[in-house]
């Protein structure tokens, strides 16, 4: 499995010696698979030369960026990008950004927002990559998956360097698409089952007008932080409708009047993580807010450009929000509790509690595309859940999904899980259960087919694409050194 | 090469032609292109249709040219870039399948035009996110295919839009489904629980419409697309800003999408904007003109369902900020062209004839993509050209149009020429071919490289080109679908 010496020294004549490793007792640390070697390029010449010496000594390879989770087939060798962390480039005026695969979300959001930009950040955390695909709670106003590339840096599973759109033409950042067919159809990147083979060194991405605060005027000590005023022209507030019918219609009105920054269709569970910072203190409080909402809900934040903007989208909320029965939470109107999730659902820092704190483990059947859709399906799934509530194998959350709009309600996304105990075998079985009965029914009741499952059971279901994207792949990486799978945010 | 029997078979004797003065007709256009003559002319009616003459084409070596459009055409990827071709032309598929309002999308077959989609749109309440003044006779999906810069930039979030999916018989006979309408089931199945074919992205990790995007019919034949539509505004104040100094409307643009305050909005100069709206010829046009400022800039200010009065105040009263940070002003009528006037033309195609033709009678077009900081430098280098050339610059229509909230935008050159003139002709095909190779030396990105100078541009990337050959040969394998084109 380890690489002989000859070939260890050609990839460290690379990178130098403090930047390769192939000792077992320090790569376990990545990940719990045996790798040939863990490399930490520093350039996209380093990189380009690593992926040759594969190709040359027919090796597997595969890039991490951030690293919040992956798969690796044993031996390869670890790509660690953590080394190319720059931001490259922000275009105020072309609203754009220039970023390396280690530029962390939060990083480059603190300096767009001191200028006045936003982009779009993944559900995973801020404390993930920049630059790959995915979707957020901010999707309402910066849209989400693929959407927001524009030139990219790729080094090809054969080590030649691809710079597409613009970039390969007039050395600049601003287009991904051209000339002719667009190379962004296939320069994809993080999700599973397949990835792009190769490495992204480089990648441009939309930048959108942030009108908030430069940085939030964040106070306390951990984790009872909250704000200490409200930014000007900036409201958050959770809104609870008497049917998900009622609620889905004043999402649909809110998209249409484009007066939302940010809808994210938390359910009260959601809530109840994200103001709370214990266990205990999250159940007391889902109890008490439970009994507060009367049905489904989402929260939204609104941001004026104006206070004149500002205003005139708080009394088209209000007019949606009423003609719609909804009812706003009291908790989150305290500024307190309004000011902090301003905070926490801009800066992306939610998704960990919203995830991984009661439980411990979450299984997730998430959607993107057609919001009114996957809803429907969603109901049912929250269904199933109740009898894995009962028997105590999942967090009682009351069987709810959750979901947001994506470019004012054009699109969305609905995402519904199970938390649990990793070390119950019980209840990771039930779990298991209900997320493959669940697809099998989106899927054989034709709501969405879930590419994440078994391959030669969809992919015929949606015209064999997982045969054309093999082709590709195997078009691209003739020598077989980047292996697909894996998700690598 | 496909028998006359075969055809005649697929779609009916009424629906094949050898006729030579049609076969005249697609041989050439506006463009520059070597007119080369096709063997005949196939008008499929359905998709069935499409995938047997597909079929075929691959039996025998046939190479296929799809059209969806009418003429006149002017960039060259209709006409066959090499002989034995046959036409599909996709004019008699002009369903309007699917019109859904709370899910603002569209559903149509290719033959369908702006003018037939507009009217079915507009009764439902929403609308489509236009080229600026399309000819009569252009397709929507010609349109959208062609990745043609769109007059509402805040709605376009991806330079993919408006498309959303696409039903294609790919080069090779296999029939596919892109984004969301891939399945599970057919389309009619998934009508059935609710779905529409909205979202664009997948199956899986591709996104397959940008490959057909821009492919110029060299990947496949799409049979309908669904495209996202926006809701039909209750209120719509348009304004007109002028000015000589570019740069200053180049700033004030780049605000108004930023802070998404406006829908339609372009810019355009005096020349263009007079070809558009001239209403006696020829007199008539100097006069339009001289009354015109040397740039244009339009936009509307739109309110929606709730109180639309007071978003448009709102947004009118961000807007004069800008306007008196950069010294200039928003108005009413620029010239002899009023606010309201280009608003109702610009929401509908082009009428008769269509307005780059009103001028000269034929036009040469000459197209990039880029950003606000290298437009100016990129009309110096064009004005230098076309004077070299003996050319009046003055008499050069330009178009701006913001693309993708801002990210970039297209510019657009329009030589106006008359056809019958053959020392103007040849001037303006010296001049176009000159100034692709001088617009690219300032960093102009032609994203979409047609007729005469499409190697050229290529030429300069190609590592890209590599990449797109191998994907050509897994969806085109016989390299039947539009040979000659783009950079196959």
């Amino acid at each position: 499995m380890a690489l002989n010496k000859e070939v260890y020294k050609e990839f460290e004549d690379v990178v130098g010696e403090e930047n390769i490793c192939n000792d077992p007792a320090i790569m376990p640390a990545y990940f719990s698979t045996e790798f040939a070697a863990v490399i930490l390029p520093g350039n996209t010449a380093e990189v380009q030369a690593i992926v040759k010496l594969c190709n040359k000594h027919k090796m597997q390879f595969r890039p991490i960026c951030t690293g919040w989770t992956g798969m690796f087939p044993p031996g390869i060798i670890l790509l660690d990008l953590r080394r190319m962390n720059r931001i490259i480039e922000i275009n105020e005026k072309n609203m754009y950004a220039v970023v390396e695969p280690y530029v962390i979300s939060s990083q480059l959001q603190a300096e767009l927002m001191k200028r006045g930009l936003n982009f779009c950040i993944k559900g995973a955390g801020t404390n993930c990559t920049a630059m790959l695909r995915g979707h957020g709670h901010m999707d309402q106003t910066t849209s989400g998956d693929d959407r927001n590339h524009l030139a990219i840096e790729w080094i090809t599973p054969e080590g030649d360097i691809v710079r597409s759109g613009s970039l390969g033409s007039s050395d600049e950042w601003f287009c991904g698409d051209g000339p002719g067919p667009s190379l962004r159809s296939i320069l994809t990147s993080a999700v599973p089952p397949g990835v792009t083979p190769g490495v992204f060194t480089k990648a441009a991405v939309k930048l959108y007008h942030w009108s908030g605060p430069s940085a939030y005027p964040v106070e306390g000590i951990s984790p009872h932080y909250s704000l200490s005023e409200i930014p000007p022209n900036m409201m958050a507030r959770y809104f609870s409708f008497p049917s998900v019918e009622k609620m889905w219609q004043a999402e649909l009105k809110i998209g249409e009047s484009e007066i939302c920054f940010e809808l994210m269709g938390f359910n009260i569970s959601m809530v109840a993580a994200n103001i709370t910072t214990s266990n205990e203190e999250e159940e007391e409080t889902f109890n008490r807010l439970n009994k507060e909402v009367q049905g489904p809900g989402f929260f939204v934040i609104v941001v004026g450009d104006t206070p004149a903007d500002f205003e005139y989208k708080q009394r088209v909320l209000e007019k949606i929000v009423s003609e719609n029965d909804g009812k706003s939470l009291k908790a989150v109107e305290d500024p307190r509790i309004e000011g902090i999730l301003m905070c926490q659902c801009t800066r992306i820092s939610a998704s960990i509690r919203e995830t991984f704190r009661n439980g411990g483990a979450f299984n997730s059947i998430p959607i993107m595309g057609q919001r009114d859709l996957t809803i429907k399906w969603a109901i049912g799934a929250g269904k199933a859940k109740e009898p894995l509530i009962e028997k105590g194998y999942i967090v009682d959350d009351g069987g709810a999904f959750f979901g947001w709009g994506v470019e004012q309600g054009h699109l969305g996304k609905t995402e519904i899980f199970c938390k649990f105990d990793p070390g119950n075998p019980e209840a990771k079985a039930a779990v298991e259960g209900w997320q493959k009965e669940q697809n099998r029914r989106a899927f054989t009741e034709r709501y969405f087919a879930s590419t994440m499952g078994p391959q030669d059971e969809i992919g015929p279901a949606l015209l064999n694409y997982h045969l054309w994207w093999q082709k590709i792949t195997e078009a691209l990486d003739p020598n077989g050194v980047s292996p697909s799978g894996g998700s690598l945010v | 090469m496909i028998g006359k029997e075969k055809l005649v078979k697929i779609v009916g004797a009424g629906n094949v032609s050898y006729e030579q003065k049609t076969l005249d007709e697609y041989s050439k256009d506006i463009s520059f292109v070597n007119a080369v003559r096709p063997v005949c002319v196939v008008k499929p009616k359905n998709a069935s249709d499409v995938r047997k003459i597909v079929n075929l084409a691959n039996k025998t070596q046939t190479p296929l040219v799809p059209v969806s459009s009418g003429p006149p055409h002017f960039r060259g990827d209709t006409v066959p870039g090499i002989g034995g071709a046959v036409i599909v032309d996709l004019s008699k598929m002009k369903k309007i399948i699917n019109v859904d309002r709370a899910r603002r999308v569209a559903m149509v077959e290719p033959g369908v035009t702006f003018g037939e989609l507009i009217p079915a749109a507009e009764k439902e309440g929403i609308r489509l996110n236009m080229p600026l003044l399309p000819r009569k006779s252009k397709t929507v999906i010609g349109s959208i295919l062609e990745r043609e810069p769109v007059i509402m930039p805040k709605y376009q979030w991806d330079i993919s839009d408006p498309l959303s999916c696409v039903e294609v018989i790919f080069g090779s006979g296999d029939e596919f489904r892109t984004g969301q309408a891939a399945g599970p089931g057919t389309v009619k199945e998934q009508w059935a629980v609710g779905g529409v074919q909205k979202a664009p992205y997948g199956p899986g990790v591709a996104s397959w419409h940008r490959l057909i995007q821009g492919a110029q019919g060299t990947m496949g034949i799409v049979t309908w697309a669904s495209m996202r539509c926006e809701i039909l505004p209750s209120l719509e104040e348009p304004f007109v800003v002028g000015s000589s100094n570019l740069d200053t409307l180049l700033e004030m643009i780049s605000w108004l999408i930023r802070l998404r305050m406006v829908n339609e909005c372009f810019i355009l100069n005096n020349t263009n904007l007079a070809a558009i709206f001239t209403k006696k010829w020829p007199r008539g046009y100097q006069n339009l003109k001289d009354s015109l400022p040397a740039w244009t800039l339009f936009y509307t200010v739109a309110g929606y369902e709730y109180l639309p009065e007071e978003r448009i105040s709102s947004h009118i009263k961000g807007i004069t900020e800008i306007t008196q940070r950069l010294g200039v002003e928003a108005v009413k009528a620029a010239g002899g062209v009023s606010a309201n006037e280009i608003l109702k033309a610009v929401q509908q195609p082009s009428g008769e004839p269509y307005w780059k033709l009103r001028y000269k009678g034929a036009c040469e077009d000459i197209f990039f993509l880029t950003i606000n900081d290298k437009l100016e430098g990129q009309i110096g280098v064009m004005n230098e050209l076309a004077e070299k050339a003996d050319y009046s610059a003055s008499e050069m229509g330009v178009y701006i149009q913001p693309i993708v909230q801002g990210t970039g935008c297209h510019c657009e050159f329009n030589l106006f020429y008359d056809p019958g003139n053959p020392s103007e002709l040849n001037r303006v095909r010296g001049l176009s071919n000159s100034a692709v190779k001088s617009l690219m030396a300032k960093d102009a990105f032609f994203s979409r490289p047609y007729g005469e100078n499409a190697n050229m541009i290529l030429n300069r990337d190609a590592a890209t080109v590599a990449v797109l050959d191998k994907l050509k040969k897994m969806f085109d394998p016989n390299s039947i679908m539009n040979p000659g084109k783009v950079c196959f």
